[in-house]
């Protein structure tokens, strides 16, 4: 039994759907790649994993726990159906008191779907309180953007003693020490005295490194990382690259790593699933993937990248159009727009992800392989 | 890209491409020329009396040239400088020293009237092409206005200019109606490529052209870049700090750090004998899409960030974080030197 299994995740926020139906499983100690441009949905998979999406409903209509109670109901009756039968229309005009639950099914918050089971508890169904409490503990999350995850105005020593103090119970000194400790860990320089300053007074290497400790402060059995190394300049990306490498192979944490990069995945992940526009359009162990890439999609992303390995002559090949040229999963493949090798069996009828260690959702494939 | 090139200026006079293989033997005079450009910002503090208590050496001393048709890519990391090179070349920013020629022409010698003229010649493709393009203009607005600033053509000749610029990017005259927020961020790095290309310039600045952009909408970009730089006879300055892009459009690069270059040779060379440093630990920094070359990939992780650009290091500048620095790197500053041929580079060591 795997770590984390995601089963058919689905997340759609009002008409657009987000994630249309991603599996995929982490192990223990493992490093599982979600790969993909943006759109693709491997951000909003990550959210919705920890529970940090805005919930309005459950897949058997429910109200999510958090909104039911705040949920009111000032509406006309009839206004929420009215709304939920043409949700094409996300404008229908919504009566300004509705702060709540109803309020939010209009076009705030989104439908979450399916499951996402961590050590055997579905993560998608907890309520609020018994996810709080697992969140930073059991599973920690690090961010794109350090800077705007860290809270400004507080210290970074306060931000990390807070995880301790809520996960862990450490107080006083003893979280003070121990935050320094984790500094060190992730390789801070003169931990007591940054331990004192504010997230400005740091370099963006150093930041995401502090988000780093305090993801890492509980000894989660679940890291994940959000593009953690994109807006970091190369020399840093690479040191933050070594510092996950270590935490892994030294505390045997799994690692979800979303990114857009190929060439981080080939140094890092053990297992990649490849995202294009809300699903798993190929899934393989890391060498396999990169060897046999069977998937238009993973070849395209491949032929578009520059590559320093390769002769300099060494042409592009671009994928055509843009992400926007799509069509629904439900009536083809929704890379057909884009794709050189489309036939008319591709927009027949919803591709199935076939295969079980290295799987690919193209019908083309199947004909080929 | 299938348009006849019809540019005044295009074809007829393009100079045939240098290739990074070859030689780069300077028969021809270069078409941009920089000598120890410098651009530094005062730091001032105080309220009501402003006195300056340093500044920031941006760019500190860089010489540099662009053969016609040629491209030059100058990498590094933020606030390595690069940037601000970029745009004192252009003088967008009023360079502290040094001399930038353009085709002959002085162009820090310019002033008024006749350098907004001269602006002409060169132009800018942006990192961020939504912040670049005016929002309230349509396409065909933003087109026209470099040509009307210019007092170029009736408005007949401006359209029709526009749209064959359009067809060289790729974009139908369909989009002439449209307002950017309507474009994908692909689609909008073409209109700013469109716009750089209206007046015909000799030379782009392209600063970060495709980093802003999703992987394979990138390599879609660079090879629009290619193939104008064909039809329309243009030379670039390529600014990015990602060495495989860099690489792909570039036939001599120049590594910055630190307002300084460390090294500078052809494409080719620079990649496979890297003799600087730094040039080494950023080409082992970049992961390669290829589990098996990143197993055995040697990796030289520098240690710590970049210093203040206010207050460099002594002597080499990139010595704090040299993993082969010694006692000499911290006294005197190495000078820049031709390694081999048509290959400098600012070390004291033959690494």
């Amino acid at each position: 039994m795997a770590l984390l299994e995601v089963e058919d995740l689905r997340v759609a926020f009002g008409p657009a759907t987000a994630v249309d139906g991603v599996s995929f499983a982490v192990d223990e100690g493992k490093v599982v790649g979600l790969v993909g441009e943006s759109g693709c949905g491997k951000s909003v998979t990550s959210l919705a994993i920890m529970g940090l999406l805005p919930k309005r409903s459950r897949g058997n209509g429910r109200l999510a726990p958090d909104t039911e109670a705040r949920a009111v109901t000032v509406e006309p009756a009839g206004g929420a159906e009215a709304a939920e039968s043409s949700p094409a229309v996300p404008s229908a005009p919504a009566p300004r008191t509705a702060i709540g639950g109803e309020g939010r099914r209009r076009g705030r918050g989104a439908d979450v779907d399916g499951r996402a089971v961590f050590d055997g508890v579905d993560l998608l169904s907890l309520p609020s309180a018994a996810m709080r409490r697992r969140r930073g503990r059991d599973l920690a999350m690090v961010f794109q953007d350090p800077l705007s995850s860290l809270n400004p105005v507080v210290p970074i020593g306060r931000q990390i003693t807070e995880v301790l103090e809520r996960h862990r119970g450490l107080k006083g000194d003893k979280a003070v020490k121990e935050a320094s400790h984790l500094l060190d860990r992730v390789g801070i320089p003169d931990p007591a005295r940054r331990l004192r300053e504010y997230p400005h007074q740091l370099s963006g290497g150093m930041r995401q490194r502090v988000l780093i400790a305090i993801a890492v402060a509980c000894a989660p059995r679940l890291l994940i990382a959000d593009e953690p190394t994109t807006a970091l300049d190369v020399t840093i990306q690479a040191q933050i690259l070594e510092l996950l490498r270590d935490l892994v192979e030294s505390e045997g944490t799994a690692l979800l790593m979303i990114t857009h990069d190929l060439g981080v995945v080939a140094g890092l992940c053990d297992e990649v699933n490849v995202l294009y526009s809300g699903r798993v359009v190929e899934s393989a162990p890391v060498r396999e993937l990169f060897a046999r890439p069977t998937h238009p999609y993973t070849i395209g992303l491949l032929g578009s990248i520059p590559r320093l390995d390769l002769p300099m002559d060494e042409p592009l090949r671009p994928i055509r159009g843009s992400i926007q040229d799509v069509i629904r999963w439900r009536d083809g493949c929704a890379f057909a727009p884009r794709c050189d090798r489309v036939t008319e069996k591709c927009v027949a009828g919803e591709p199935a992800l076939v295969g079980a260690v290295h799987a690919h959702r193209c019908v083309m494939a199947e004909e080929v392989a | 890209m299938s348009t006849e090139p019809e540019a005044p200026g295009g074809a007829a006079s393009r100079p045939p491409l240098q290739r990074a293989d070859e030689p780069a033997v300077p028969a021809k005079a270069p078409l941009l020329e920089v000598e120890d450009l410098e651009v530094h910002f005062p730091i001032r503090r105080g309220i009501l009396v402003e006195r300056t208590v340093g500044h920031v050496r941006a760019v500190d001393g860089v010489s540099l040239s662009v053969q016609p048709g040629g491209t030059f890519g100058l990498v590094g990391e933020s606030g390595c400088g690069k940037t601000t090179f970029g745009r004192a070349v252009l003088r967008l920013e009023e360079p502290t020293a040094g001399r930038v020629r353009l085709g002959g022409d002085e162009v820090t010698a310019l002033r008024g009237e006749r350098l907004r003229r001269f602006r002409s010649k060169m132009q800018m493709v942006f990192q961020d092409p939504l912040g670049s393009l005016n929002p309230r203009h349509n396409v065909d607005m933003l087109l026209a206005e470099p040509l009307k600033v210019h007092g170029v053509g009736s408005r007949e000749e401006r359209r029709k200019l526009a749209v064959e610029t359009l067809d060289a990017v790729g974009l139908p005259k369909s989009v002439l109606e449209r307002y950017p927020h309507e474009f994908s961020g692909g689609q909008r790095q073409r209109l700013g490529i469109a716009r750089a290309l209206m007046l015909r310039p000799d030379l782009i600045v392209c600063d970060e052209p495709v980093s802003a952009l999703d992987v394979s909408i990138q390599a879609q970009v660079m090879n629009l870049l290619d193939e104008l730089q064909d039809e329309f006879g243009l030379t670039y300055l390529v600014i990015a700090h990602d060495l495989a892009v860099v690489r792909h459009l570039s036939d001599r690069v120049g590594v910055m750090y630190l307002g300084k270059l460390v090294e500078e040779a052809d494409s080719s060379q620079i990649y496979e004998r890297p003799r600087h440093p730094y040039t080494k630990a950023l080409l082992s920094a970049v992961p390669q899409p290829d589990p098996e070359v990143e197993a055995t990939r040697e990796r030289i992780i520098l240690k710590g960030d970049l210093p203040s650009p206010a207050n460099p290091p002594s002597g080499c500048r990139f010595r704090t974080r040299c993993p082969w620095a010694e006692d000499i790197c911290a006294e005197v500053e190495p000078e820049w030197r031709e390694a081999a041929t048509g290959h400098r580079v600012a070390c004291h060591f033959d690494l």
